[in-house]
């Protein structure tokens, strides 16, 4: 059972409290990282024992993706003034993590990066932590009124074949587990129940009866051309004007906004200094600022490109940037939203 | 795995001062791999200040570049303060450039607005050092006021081999001005064009640019064949900061040189 053809058809039901101590035996090697109840919410935390996972979890503020592989912030450069200018590189630490119980949203989200910073270029620290994190993904039980993953294709069931190394599927007393990397092969040795028609049935049963929960929706179909012919859509200027505050929560709770800012930090004496890069976002009035003028020094402009960002420019990677989480809308502090906003633009074109 | 963001050392060999706030520094880079093409740019700048994208003015020669930089902030502004002999810092050779080969063999008009010959300056370059390669060469050449011209005893010489037209918005009544007074635009109409063979690239003024190439299919011009270069804010010069996303483009990666016609129907610029 190795091989492409070995993993791709190890699928068991396994009880969960066997799987639970699977994770537990885990943490002798990894980092284990899962949501976690605080109050009234769940966070994405290092755990010390399985019995702290909130498995059953709605949604969480900041995705596991730009918390434990792209992070907030990163040092990339040191430099020194003695006789000569000595600038030393900041080699990304390599701690061996998995993060259990992704939503489908979040896993595609992370796919999403993984094309973005592994494109022309490779960022060493992106591509060192994903390499070194095992993504335990977890197809939903339960939809918030701002989910509209359904409308793009990324959840509420998992679709992506590979990119992951695990999928669960919430069967009551058991998990069903679907080996998605041969990397997770060699570490998985659980023996389970192998999963029949009569589960792949009822896994069916589940999506379909999740889908029908839906309460947000998005037609997607041909919104990249309509947002181009209705730039000038009075929505833009109306929602910017009367409801936006440039206040960036929708970028950074964005799972797939990638933009960060290149920061030079010099130390009270000036003999040395770092560079740091952080996140940064669209919505800042300075972030298309050049000598002689601002290419969106208008709030329209701005609130435009994190939404056409999304839910257009599909040219960019071949794919929709958005994955249907929600977060910029359950974030925002006027709720603004982009479906509705597409919407508008669908009901009424200019052009 | 080397960091793409560590920069690269080099030494100031030369500062010429061009106009009042533009200087153009010669580079000695020791790197055998680093070989640009004109309309390319490296990140430039020093650590502890910041990084600025700056295109090439110039061929390598002899393992030497040259960038023509204004000093208008904080970056160019402490790159103003630089000497012969003192240290600075560049990753590249980024982007897109020119379409020079494809050009071979055809006319070639270049459209230059204020430290925007720059970028161009390579292309006349490699056009006079291959004499015989291309056709009839032309550059219309606009500035603010005649102090702004950049390489003023290079035109001169250039005009040897190829057609130098030059503009200012306005001349002091104390200066001497043997040219044209006007908006580059306008230089259109003095030229006469072989439109379908004719390569042109502009670089300046992003509004400058936009009503030249709209003159310039007025006159024939294929959409194939006009090119621009754009500026964008960018922090990465790699394609991941994101500030310099122009529609699905990153002006870093997949520019900064482009077909007019595959960026302007974008928002948030002025083409």
């Amino acid at each position: 059972m190795t091989g492409e053809r070995g993993f791709q058809e190890y699928s068991l039901l396994i009880p969960k409290k066997s799987f639970f101590n699977w994770i537990d035996n885990l943490r002798s090697a990894y980092r284990v990282l899962g949501p976690v109840k605080v109050r009234d919410q769940a966070v994405f935390k290092e755990v010390s024992s399985s019995a702290d996972l909130f498995m059953e979890y709605l949604t969480t503020m900041l995705s596991p993706g730009k918390i434990f592989i792209y992070k907030a912030r990163e040092d990339i450069l040191k430099f020194r003034w003695e006789r000569t200018l000595s600038i030393e590189e900041i080699k990304p630490e390599i701690e061996k993590q998995v993060i259990v119980g992704i939503h489908p949203c979040d896993t595609n989200a992370i796919l999403y990066l993984d094309i973005h910073f592994q494109h022309a270029f490779v960022d060493p620290f992106y591509k060192a932590r994903r390499n070194n994190t095992i993504l335990i993904a977890l197809n939903c039980t339960q939809v918030t009124k701002d989910c509209f993953c359904s409308s793009v294709g990324t959840g509420p069931f998992l679709k992506a074949k590979s990119g992951y190394d695990m999928l669960l599927t919430d069967f009551g007393e058991d998990y069903l587990v679907e080996l998605k990397s041969p990397r997770i092969f060699e570490i998985f040795n659980l023996e389970g129940k192998k999963a029949d028609a009569d589960v792949w049935r009822l896994k069916s049963e589940k999506e379909e009866t999740l889908i029908e929960s839906f309460k947000k929706f998005i037609d997607i179909e041909g919104l990249d051309d309509l947002y181009m012919r209705n730039l000038d859509h009075p929505v833009w200027a109306d929602t910017a004007d009367r409801r936006c505050l440039s206040c960036s929560n929708c970028v950074m709770v964005c799972p797939t906004c990638f933009c960060y800012d290149v920061v030079e930090e010099m130390s009270v004496d000036i003999e040395s200094g770092k560079m740091f890069r952080q996140l940064d976002a669209c919505q800042d009035l300075k972030f298309a600022e050049v000598y002689g003028g601002n290419f969106r020094r208008i709030r329209a402009s701005r609130l435009r490109q994190f939404q056409m960002h999304n839910l257009g420019y599909t040219a960019q990677y071949g794919l929709l940037k958005t994955v249907g989480c929600g977060r910029c809308i359950t974030w925002c502090p006027t709720r603004i939203d982009l479906t509705e906003v597409a919407k508008e633009i669908q009901r009424s074109p200019i052009r | 795995m080397k960091n793409p963001l560590f920069p690269l050392r080099a030494v100031i060999t030369d500062v010429k001062s061009e106009t009042g706030d533009v200087r153009t520094y010669s580079i000695l880079l020791d790197s055998i791999s680093y070989s640009p093409k004109p309309g390319q740019f490296n990140m430039v700048g020093y650590p502890g200040v910041g990084e600025a994208p700056i295109s090439l003015s110039s061929i390598v020669s002899k393992g030497k570049f040259q960038h023509t930089i204004k000093s208008v902030g904080r970056v160019t502004g402490f790159i103003e303060t630089l000497k012969e002999g003192d240290e600075i810092f560049l990753r590249g050779p980024y982007g897109s450039s020119w379409p020079l080969d494809d050009a071979t063999g055809c006319d070639v008009l270049l459209i230059a607005g204020g430290v925007g010959l720059a970028p161009l300056r390579p292309v006349i370059q490699v056009i006079l050092s291959k004499s015989g390669s291309f056709g009839s060469v032309t550059l219309l050449y606009g500035a603010r006021n005649p102090e702004d011209i950049l390489f003023k005893d290079e035109i001169k010489v250039w005009k040897k081999d190829i057609a130098v037209l030059l503009t200012v918005d306005e001349v002091l009544s104390t200066t001497k001005w043997d040219y044209d007074i006007g908006l580059v635009t306008g230089l259109l109409d003095k030229v006469i064009f072989r439109p379908e063979q004719t390569f042109a690239f502009i670089c300046g003024p992003e509004i400058m640019m936009r009503f030249a190439s709209r003159g310039l299919f007025l006159r024939g011009f294929l959409p194939s064949k006009v090119y621009v270069s754009l500026e964008r804010r960018m922090k990465c010069g790699i394609a991941h900061c994101g500030h310099c996303q122009h529609g699905t483009k990153f002006v870093c990666k997949d520019g900064p040189v482009f077909l007019y016609r595959d960026v302007n129907r974008f928002p948030d610029g002025l083409l």
